[in-house]
């Protein structure tokens, strides 16, 4: 483990030192869209090698199962995601369906590439059981939440995401955990936390696909050498997944790390606030939560009940904090999980 | 003049004049309403820049039963618990005040009292212990509570009071609320007027032009002892509405025969002009629109009150509305019928707290007969015998 934390640190210094972008040694500071640039075009080129990689292309028998009629599809194997078979179908499983269920146990985004025969059922917000929907729109809440992030401070105020906790309905908030090192004692006021909730609704009404791409762990850290804190947590993500590869997932130019699958378009939230954002103490660094609570689009719900929501999510959110490594376990929220 | 308008309701954002009466006559639910309203109304209604909406457009929110419970128990929880309050449903609304920056005012001969909200229940005879009949309606004072003081500096209504344009007058304004509701029914923007003082959303809301001294802690409740049994008061409320009507019902015309040869006119105005003029002066009593206006009914006496149901029986009949309608309350300013050294009023309002004893649950003024008391007995005169 730390053998594999070295090296990732190696390649990092190597690749640092050799980039013909520096003049010179002690230039630490790239620009935020130079940054961006180099992850895309990584991301794009690995997307791509991937596509070249197929070869020849096979055929798949993808089975659906669900409304309005069962189907089955001769679809492409490593090509086809379950939003196209949707296309396939019906505009209405277009429009609704959030995420898939792969033989009625493994849950797929929307716009992963299907890679065998396999029974599929399209999932939404409405459905008897949304409970897996719900989480995936969660933490697609939180990736979105950090894109915003990225992009809200002002150019002069250095902002390193961290990494979110595992989405936890019940607790009431979707979280994203940042650090400032230039901002110790901020306290945002209501205006900005308004400003930080309108944007995001409008990142949601650019109808950005939530794509999908699994790396290996060494294109993982060049990906996102910048960020000492993913650095860290790299290796021990490639260790805990069965092919030793990281998931990585993209809305327009915001590339970020996360481990389950997301909603399968952007669009899909509806009413969003930015309810807090709590100083969380460790070791001297300005370690911020900002929370927020939101409602899938097409869900309607007076203001007197969403207030009650709100007031709720400016509460502490329980979810593991940034140095701990392991969730933290609350019993009461454990066991109610299962059944939003 | 008739108008044709069309109207649509399941955006729940536009301002419809008349919407009371299609809402009466018309049960629209969803979708596009076409109604014909042959109307002048007399008021035209210009909302100003600021207007709330108050109604929210409501849409199935599919809730489950559980959390529809939820919701109301958070309600309980902001509000104070569920009560029936003077025989109306209410909240418990712990006024949030333990301080009480307005200090109490004194009463003078020229202090404006706040007025109440109420509403017209119904029609009951009286009777005096001299055994003479009297009228009266019934106004019960709905849940009110004080909701905001503007001081005579701030207050600019855009509609300045007609009777004395430029008095010198310097009047400060108190908002009133009737109705404690559900906030899910009301937009976030009016609950906003009353979340802010702690309060539940109203249902209705009135103006009242005070004297600086009298003002009233927002977040009082007021109650039908506001007023005393005796003293009088004037009454306003928007009369019944009758449509188009013709120039008998309209102003009392005396029409033509019913018979004798009568061809064709029975109710009509008759000439309308003069041989030399060629035209119709304005302002011509002609058919038009009846109702639906406000009107005050003055120098009404309060007869009795009943502190439980929080009713004040008034005399006459013509108060202006239907049964079941708001009525807005105020001391009376008729001349020889003010409020004066002999008879105050409680000032600035009733308190309940400031009272030792409860007080009894009717009232009644010295000359009016309770029926709970005995009969009056009284000797019948004899006539004497005339002598032949």
């Amino acid at each position: 483990m730390k053998e594999r934390l070295l090296n990732c640190a190696f390649k990092f210094l190597n690749s640092y030192f050799n980039s013909s972008k520096f003049a010179c040694r002690s230039c630490s500071t790239k620009s935020k869209d130079d940054i961006l640039k180099y992850q895309n075009d990584l991301f794009n080129a690995e997307k791509l090698r991937q596509k070249e990689n197929i070869g020849r292309i096979e055929k798949i028998r993808v089975k659906y199962v669900g409304h309005p009629k069962n189907l089955d599809l001769i679809m492409n194997k490593y090509i086809s995601t379950p939003f196209n078979c949707a296309q396939h179908m019906y505009e209405m499983l277009v429009r609704r369906s959030a995420l898939a269920l792969i033989n009625g146990e493994k849950y797929w985004d929307m716009h992963r590439p299907l890679d065998a025969d396999c029974e599929l059922q399209l999932l939404h917000f409405q459905d008897e059981y949304p409970a897996q929907v719900n989480k995936a729109y969660w933490r697609t809440c939180s990736f979105m939440l950090g894109s915003v992030l990225s992009n809200a401070f002002k150019e002069n105020i250095e902002i390193i995401l961290h990494s979110f906790p595992k989405p936890n309905v019940r607790s009431g908030s979707f979280v994203y955990d940042v650090v400032i090192p230039s901002l110790p004692n901020w306290k945002p006021s209501i205006d900005e936390l308004r400003i930080l909730s309108a944007e995001m609704i409008k990142l949601s009404s650019q109808n950005l696909i939530v794509e999908r791409l699994s790396v290996n762990e060494e294109l993982a850290c060049k990906i996102f050498e910048s960020n000492k804190y993913k650095l860290e947590q790299i290796p021990a993500m490639s260790d805990q997944s069965l092919d030793k590869n990281i998931v990585l997932y993209r809305i327009g130019k915001h590339i970020d790390v996360s481990r389950g699958p997301m909603v399968g378009n952007v669009s899909f939230l509806g009413r969003c606030t930015i309810t807090a954002v709590h100083k969380l103490e460790h070791n001297s660094e300005n370690f911020y939560r900002f929370q927020g609570v939101s409602l899938p689009k097409g869900i309607l719900l007076n203001h007197f009940a969403y207030s009650v929501l709100e007031k709720r999510a400016e509460k502490l959110n329980v979810g593991r904090l940034p140095w701990q490594y392991d969730d933290v376990f609350h019993p009461e929220l454990q066991t109610a999980e299962a059944t939003i | 003049m008739s108008k044709i308008l069309l109207s649509a309701f399941n955006s729940g954002k536009h301002f419809l004049l008349n919407s009371k009466i299609l809402s009466e006559n018309n049960k629209v639910i969803n979708g596009i309403n076409l109604i014909q309203i042959r109307t002048h109304l007399p008021l035209r209604i210009r909302y100003p820049f600021w207007f709330l909406q108050k109604e929210r457009a409501t849409y199935y929110e599919n809730l489950t039963k559980k959390n529809r419970e939820f919701l109301q128990d958070v309600i309980e929880e902001t509000f104070g618990p569920a009560i029936t309050l003077h025989g109306i449903p209410t909240h418990d609304v712990k006024s949030p005040l333990l301080s009480q920056p307005f200090v109490r005012g004194k009463w003078n001969i020229k202090s404006q009292r706040c007025g109440l909200i109420g509403r017209k229940i119904g029609i009951y005879p009286m009777w005096t212990k001299t055994g003479e009949r009297i009228v009266t309606t019934l106004i019960q004072i709905v849940d009110n509570h004080v909701i905001k003081y503007i001081p005579p500096e701030e207050f600019d209504p855009i509609r300045k009071p007609y009777n004395n344009i430029g008095s010198k007058k310097k009047l400060g304004c108190l908002l009133v609320g009737a109705e404690s509701t559900d906030p899910q029914k009301f937009t976030k923007e009016y609950c906003g007027l009353f979340f802010k003082q702690g309060l539940m959303p109203k249902n209705k809301l009135g103006r009242f032009l005070i004297s600086p001294e009298a003002v009233i802690q927002p977040g009082t409740p007021l109650y039908v002892n506001h007023f005393r049994v005796g003293q009088y008061v004037d009454v306003r409320g928007q009369t019944i509405q009758r449509g188009f009507q013709g120039v008998m019902k309209r102003w009392g015309f005396h029409g033509m025969p019913a018979t004798h040869g009568v061809t064709k006119t029975h109710r009509r105005p008759g000439c309308i002009g003069m041989g030399r003029d060629k035209s119709v002066q304005p302002g011509k009593k002609m058919p038009g629109h009846v109702g639906y206006r406000y009107r005050m009914a003055r120098g009404l006496k309060v007869l009795r009150i009943n502190t439980k149901y929080n009713v004040m029986y008034v005399t006459g009949r013509a108060i202006p509305g239907d049964t079941g309608s708001i009525v807005y309350i105020y001391d009376t300013n008729v001349t020889h019928k003010l409020l004066n050294h002999h008879n105050p009023p409680v000032f600035p309002t009733f308190y309940p707290e400031d009272l030792e004893e409860p007080l009894p649950e009717d009232q009644f003024t010295p000359e009016l007969f309770n029926f709970s008391d005995p009969s009056i007995m009284y000797e019948v005169p004899v006539a004497p015998k005339k002598k032949k």
